[in-house]
């Protein structure tokens, strides 16, 4: 029944975005025991930034890119032009999957693409919008 | 026959009969063939219109269908080869004369080559092995607003689905990125472009 009354006041504190030791404070009945109250208040304010991230770091989400890896590559010969040179990427994500569909076991997963000049290039521009977007949104 | 440029293969003996018998049309049903083969060289997929196109040619000079249709073939192997082997305008024309060609023609017939060659070539480029290729990327971001567990929250968060072709299918990869993801990944595609243009 503690456990449980103390992992509620931490998820209602962290809910609410808490940050003032008076808010939290607030939260006691008057009767409370004075320096427990304190105590308490000041391991709640101390953890609080750890709860808060951890807490947006498991939110449900698409699955999520944890690395990027990439290599360019020549390509000499195929079967259908016998002598080449030309230049290939290849670009490998590692993502991870919902973090809260696998609790502490998160599965990583590889994936390898191959990118053309070409593709690489109107992917750059792509992202290239995407970044003009976000500096508009920012300067707002 | 000399070696020739487009094969190392012994070239089929019905060959020689079929540049003999192309060496009887005049300059103009050359010309008119060698464009209808080009088109479908560079358009390998429309293979109806080939065929119908060679139709109308064969009715138009009276010529029957079927042989017509062994002299492109024959025709047709010195292209193919010469596309595998990168193949100059020259050499496609000295391969010409060594099979029966006539010079004028085998003249013509290069210089077309050398025309087209840009395109066949990036067409046989493009027909080589990828794996997993990518084929286009979607984008949308947002913010997240609120959650279970925090109830105002403000991250910004850029969601990208890569279109992915899986050997003949087409697969749907959803990926989700944080601003500084976005902002490093931006950053190192940046610095592929530069390592694929020093190498072009």
């Amino acid at each position: 029944q503690l456990v449980s009354a103390l992992h509620n006041l931490t998820r209602h504190v962290v809910y609410c975005g808490l940050t003032r030791a008076e808010d939290i404070l607030s939260l006691f009945p008057e009767n409370f025991h004075q320096n427990l109250k304190n105590l308490l208040t000041k391991i709640i304010l101390e953890n609080i930034s750890a709860w808060r991230n951890e807490a947006q770091a498991s939110q449900i989400s698409l699955p999520r890119l944890v690395d990027m890896d990439w290599r360019v590559d020549i390509k000499t010969s195929s079967d259908s032009i016998i002598r080449m040179a030309v230049p290939t990427c290849l670009l490998q994500l590692k993502i991870q999957e919902d973090a809260a569909l696998c609790g502490n076991n998160p599965v990583v997963s590889a994936l390898t693409v191959e990118l053309s000049k070409e593709t690489l290039d109107t992917m750059l521009e792509g992202l290239g919008r995407i970044r003009d977007q976000l500096s508009a949104v920012a300067n707002k | 026959m000399g070696l020739l440029n487009f094969t190392r293969d012994p070239v089929p003996e019905a060959v020689s009969g079929d540049m003999h018998n192309l060496n009887q049309l005049s300059a103009q049903q050359f010309s008119a063939l060698t464009e209808v083969l080009f088109r479908f060289l560079t358009e390998p997929k429309e293979v109806e219109r080939f065929l119908a196109q060679l139709s109308d040619f064969a009715s138009m000079n009276k010529i029957s269908l079927g042989p017509l249709k062994n002299i492109v073939k024959s025709i047709l192997l010195v292209p193919n080869g010469a596309l595998k082997r990168n193949l100059s305008s020259e050499q496609v024309k000295a391969d010409f004369i060594a099979l029966g060609l006539s010079e004028e023609k085998a003249s013509y017939f290069a210089e077309q080559w050398k025309v087209n060659s840009p395109t066949l070539t990036r067409l046989a480029v493009g027909q080589t092995l990828m794996i997993n290729q990518l084929i286009d990327m979607e984008w949308k971001f947002g913010v997240t607003a609120g959650s279970s567990e925090l109830e105002k929250v403000g991250s910004i968060f850029l969601q990208l689905k890569l279109v992915i072709k899986k050997g003949s299918q087409l697969e749907n990869v959803y990926v989700e990125l944080t601003l500084p993801q976005f902002y490093s990944f931006l950053h190192e595609m940046e610095r592929v472009k530069t390592s694929l243009e020093s190498f072009s």
